[in-house]
């Protein structure tokens, strides 16, 4: 509840500087609009030649495409900017007022900044999603809504614990800078499910960067085609994660109150 | 709970970094790719102090002291590598937050206000992290906003503000949650004259209401001048004096420094210590106890320009005192 009503506060200010650049809103738009175009247009290309994507229809690979933005979304609007202010905070020395505050200090850094423009992301993918939902025809049930709510929710902390972890490793390494562009590459080949790469790419979008927890299993909860298994596997790696994210951020502030001014 | 009379209890307080060390060129930073060599730096080196509650106390040094890491071990962002800290009886690198709540750490030549928003938003959100009821918030807010003068000013998104007026902004919002201890770290720094001085009365009456106790460093001798009546020298990590600031002065600024322009350039050593020369403007040392008989001798032989004497700046005067 505390920290619910914390991060509101934080939106709200996030929501009032954002408000100030409205231009920015659509720029959003436009790269949004780029972005979708430009995924579809690959879809198309895709099926074109073929009917089905390692067992994957069409209106499936749609349905990945939404979750894949939506998440995009979720991630630039939430956690990026926490971290990258966690970075540069880090760099500058600015940590130090966050450090100050009669509040848990991971709370503090990861409810700070919001881009509300990015926003326009989870509602573009929700709208993709819908669509391929209509597309694939057939009902979703109440389970399948809630795992799908669930796996998207599990997904999120998995990324938020990778992007924590990796940005703590700033508290030793000054530069981390071009992780981000890495991030980006990889989460850009989340947009097709796992299933089709290779084992080794598998094992690396599953476990190391957690895309195919944050997009492919929550899609495949609405395709009927989720593992309950799966969904307590990602159960468990996200409390993991999440733990593991916790302690690498306890070591790196140890580390910042122990090395120089 | 305070289980002692200090407000601020330091004991044998020791601070050691590790630094990388590494030879110029390129050979050397391969080098040390491999093999990382580190060298032990004491930035503070076994001081000990106690400041009673309400006291406003200057923290004096040069560059590179050990004041700020001092402070920043006083606040809690930096473990001590020896010795004790006793902040209102709490240790402050636990970082307790009944401890945090009842402290504030200025730095002047950092800012956490939103750039892009009004102050009074950035106020709005120290109130949510710090918890404080919304009665009490706003008369604190009013009371501050009341005591700095500043007005309407907390509605302009604070980047149209100026230096001072942001400085000003920094000080409420740091003050919102009323701290009993107060670390202020160079907070007039770059500010002009009218509004140091704003600053510095503002400090002080803070002090005067709530009885908060007051560290302050500042290399600005009004600063010091005009709130603190002890300071602490520190020097190398030491310290080097812990008294009454007359005696400092008295002690320690025992010279003025006269600058006198002249139409043409003229040898004045003659009158006291040339310290800096260039064409028609010369300085000149002179004990403080002769600093009038000597202006009084110069302006009756030359024809001077302009003549100002000045209280040498306290880095210098420390920085020269300590130098043996």
């Amino acid at each position: 509840m505390r920290l619910i009503r914390l991060a509101f506060h934080f939106f709200r200010i996030g929501a009032l500087n954002e408000l100030q650049y409205r231009v920015n809103f659509f720029v959003q738009l436009l790269q949004s609009a780029v972005a979708l175009a430009v995924g579809l247009i690959g879809l198309e290309l895709v099926f074109s030649h073929t009917q089905a994507l390692a067992g994957w229809s069409q209106p499936e690979l749609l349905a990945v495409m939404g979750v894949h933005i939506l998440m995009g979304g979720i991630i630039q609007a939430f956690i990026q900017p926490n971290m990258l202010r966690l970075m540069e905070d880090i760099q500058q020395g600015t940590l130090d007022f966050a450090l100050t505050k009669p509040e848990d200090a991971q709370v503090l850094i990861s409810v700070r900044e919001i881009r509300i423009w990015q926003l326009v992301n989870v509602l573009i993918g929700v709208l993709v999603l819908i669509s391929a939902l209509i597309q694939i025809g057939g009902q979703i049930d109440l389970f399948a809504a809630l795992a799908f709510a669930l796996a998207l929710g599990l997904g999120g902390i998995m990324l938020y614990s990778f992007w924590l972890i990796l940005t703590s490793i700033s508290f030793w390494v000054v530069r981390m800078d071009e992780m981000v562009n890495l991030f980006e590459g990889i989460y850009a080949a989340g947009r097709w499910p796992v299933g089709i790469y290779p084992g080794w790419l598998r094992g690396i979008l599953t476990f190391i960067v957690p895309v195919a927890f944050a997009v492919t299993i929550p899609a495949e909860a609405l395709t009927s085609r989720l593992n309950p298994m799966s969904l307590g596997l990602a159960g468990g790696v996200a409390v993991a994660m999440l733990l593991v994210a916790r302690l690498v951020w306890q070591r790196g502030l140890r580390q910042y109150g122990g090395a120089s001014a | 709970m305070p289980n002692n009379t200090n407000a601020i209890q330091v004991t044998d307080l020791c601070k050691v970094y590790r630094v990388p060390v590494r030879e110029a060129g390129l050979t050397a930073a391969l080098r040390s790719l491999v093999q990382r060599q580190t060298r032990e730096v004491a930035a503070v080196a076994g001081v000990s102090f106690a400041i009673q509650p309400g006291e406003v106390v200057g923290f004096l040094g040069p560059n590179g002291a050990g004041k700020t890491t001092t402070l920043k071990m006083l606040s809690g962002l930096l473990q001590p590598s020896g010795g004790t800290v006793q902040v209102l009886g709490y240790t402050p690198q636990r970082r307790e937050a009944a401890f945090l709540r009842q402290m504030t750490l200025v730095m002047g030549n950092r800012n956490q206000l939103q750039w892009d928003l009004p102050a009074l938003d950035s106020f709005e959100l120290q109130r949510a992290i710090y918890r404080l009821p919304a009665d009490t918030y706003r008369q604190t807010r009013d009371e501050l906003i009341g005591l700095m003068e500043v007005g309407d000013l907390v509605h302009k998104p604070v980047r149209n503000l100026s230096l001072g007026e942001r400085m000003k902004m920094e000080f409420i919002g740091a003050l919102l949650h009323r701290p009993q201890v107060l670390y202020l770290d160079e907070p007039t720094i770059g500010l002009d004259v009218t509004m140091q001085r704003r600053i510095r009365s503002f400090i002080a009456e803070y002090n005067r209401r709530y009885g908060a106790t007051v560290m302050l460093t500042s290399h600005y001798m009004a600063d010091v001048e005009a709130l603190c009546r002890r300071v602490i020298v520190i020097h190398h990590g030491h310290v080097r004096y812990d008294g009454a600031l007359s005696g400092l002065v008295e002690r320690f600024a025992a010279y003025r420094q006269i600058g006198i322009s002249l139409a043409e350039p003229t040898d004045l050593s003659a009158y006291g210590q040339v310290v800096a020369s260039d064409g028609g403007r010369t300085t000149l040392r002179v004990p403080k106890a002769d600093a009038a008989r000597i202006t009084a001798r110069i302006l009756a032989d030359l024809p001077v320009r302009d003549l100002t004497i000045e209280e040498p700046p306290i880095d210098d005067v420390i920085e020269q005192v300590f130098a043996t």
